[in-house]
């Protein structure tokens, strides 16, 4: 049954890979319409979270659902809801740029038509439209960025998934994505964030959850969370890392 | 069940333009060879071959066996290229995070090999009238032959792009399994061309059931009773797919 007010909820995660165990024991929920930065050092479980609730990786014990939805039994709903901006540039080389983005809102169940409507509009929305009919590889990696975010938001998600979306970009690339994830949360979205940029997270977020050894150190709200210390001082307090 | 009826019809088509768009690579080298296996096998050497068992001449009995192995090979190409690429790449997440359910997945993959083996086959059928009138005994239970070997090969196709780590190991199957056991099965020759001793084994391989139900869909003559040969395709078929479906379920190799 449909969760109207948690967008994500994760219960008593864990997730090994081998031996290793990489989520332990994790909980948390992100409300519908947060703007949720999830921090944390190089292998603490960032992407790990990312991929259990997209549905990319298997795991061991736990419940994670989207708005009410398992994302196990019923991930053909939570994928409907979830768009997932990933760190890789992943794209079929055989497919321009449009088309890609037109095929990619197909498996959503998007008609052709809407399809094309959207993927313009995207294209337009990230300065690519000039660039519509070239493959990704005569984009440059700013250029893959944005495509990124195109193929993510073309199915209109409720939920929005950042996996260092901002990672390598220029200041004004920087800003330019700033500007647009503020006003999708702004719209309603939802968006999940990891980033290794404190300043980043510090800007756009509202609520913060810190996870290092793949369990979760710190959450809540930015204000409980800083208090009066940056959120750098904050993620080296925590992840002892000072 | 099918719930996401555009998004298989999406899938599908970036298979079949997939393929399409390298069509020297995919749809035309099988046509080629077709070309000289039947002018080497069917013209030159064919008037040293005795055919009397068979009541065919050697081109009519060559035409269905090379239209069963290229269907076989360009099914099984297809869909492990793609799906291997899609692996090696990793665009294969574009499909595992949509909302197609695993069965969906497998069918819109499916399609791509299908439509590229359907193709490449009736291709071959073409390139042999130019050697001989080869009349369509029995076009239904063509159609149903094809549809089954094709399915086959696909799914066999995609479970070869799963197992593979690399792209040495993606040919394996094809090398040392399916085409030796293709050729064996009566591609080029008749059952009774071989030491009697050799035909017992003959039955015990599935691909003679395949190649015989080809061939007796298009002349009218095979080597083995054409309901085992449409009971084995049926069953391999979907044997096959509901194992690939099985392993898209458990992400075999696509999840970690």
């Amino acid at each position: 049954m449909r969760d109207s007010e948690r967008a994500i909820s994760i219960q008593n995660l864990t997730k090994y890979y081998g031996k290793l165990r990489a989520l332990n024991d994790i909980s948390f929920e992100v409300k519908r319409g947060d703007f949720f930065a999830f921090l944390g050092p190089n292998g603490a479980g960032k992407t790990t979270t990312i991929n259990v609730v997209t549905g990319l990786s298997n795991f061991q014990h736990g419940q994670v659902r989207a708005f009410g939805y398992s994302t196990t039994t019923e991930y053909t709903r939570t994928r409907r809801l979830i768009g997932l901006c990933a760190q890789e540039f992943n794209f079929d080389p055989f497919l321009t740029i449009h088309q890609l983005l037109v095929y990619q809102a197909g498996y959503f169940g998007v008609l052709p038509q809407e399809a094309a409507h959207r993927a313009d509009e995207l294209l337009k929305r990230f300065q690519l439209i000039e660039r519509r009919n070239v493959k990704h590889r005569a984009l440059s990696s700013g250029m893959k960025k944005r495509l990124l975010l195109c193929r993510a938001l073309i199915h209109d998600p409720e939920i929005l998934i950042l996996d260092e979306p901002t990672a390598g970009c220029d200041l004004e690339l920087k800003f330019l994505i700033w500007d647009y994830l503020t006003q999708l949360n702004n719209e309603g979205k939802t968006i999940f964030l990891t980033t290794h940029y404190m300043e980043e997270a510090e800007r756009l977020c509202k609520t913060i959850g810190i996870i290092n050894h793949g369990r979760i150190v710190r959450i809540g709200n930015k204000q409980e969370i800083l208090q009066d210390k940056s959120l750098e001082a904050v993620f080296l307090e925590v992840t002892g890392l000072e | 069940m099918i719930t996401n009826p555009i998004g298989v019809l999406a899938l599908s088509k970036r298979e079949i333009l997939r393929f399409l768009s390298v069509a020297s690579q995919t749809i035309f080298p099988p046509l080629m060879a077709s070309i000289l296996f039947m002018y080497i096998f069917g013209v030159a050497i064919a008037g040293r071959i005795d055919m009397s068992a068979t009541g065919l001449s050697y081109i009519k009995f060559l035409v269905p066996g090379l239209m069963t192995m290229h269907l076989i090979a360009s099914a099984y190409e297809n869909t492990t290229s793609s799906l291997f690429i899609g692996r090696w790449h990793n665009h294969i997440q574009e499909v595992l995070l949509s909302p197609l359910s695993y069965l969906e997945m497998v069918l819109g993959l499916l399609v791509g090999g299908v439509a590229r083996a359907v193709i490449v086959c009736m291709g071959v059928y073409a390139v042999g009238l130019l050697f001989a009138p080869l009349t369509i005994q029995h076009p239904f239970i063509l159609f149903y032959f094809i549809l089954t070997i094709s399915i086959i090969f696909s799914c066999a196709g995609m479970m070869g792009a799963l197992w593979a780590e690399d792209f040495g190991m993606l040919s394996l199957w094809n090398i040392y399994i399916i085409m030796p056991l293709v050729l064996l099965g009566g591609v080029f020759h008749p059952l009774t061309m071989l030491p009697e001793a050799i035909q017992h084994w003959s039955h015990l391989n599935p691909m003679f059931y395949l190649v015989n139900g080809m061939r007796y869909s298009i002349t009218g003559v095979s080597d083995a009773n054409v309901l085992i040969c449409a009971i084995t395709s049926l069953i391999l078929a979907v044997v096959l797919f509901l194992a690939t479906v099985y392993l898209f379920g458990i992400g075999y190799k696509l999840r970690t």
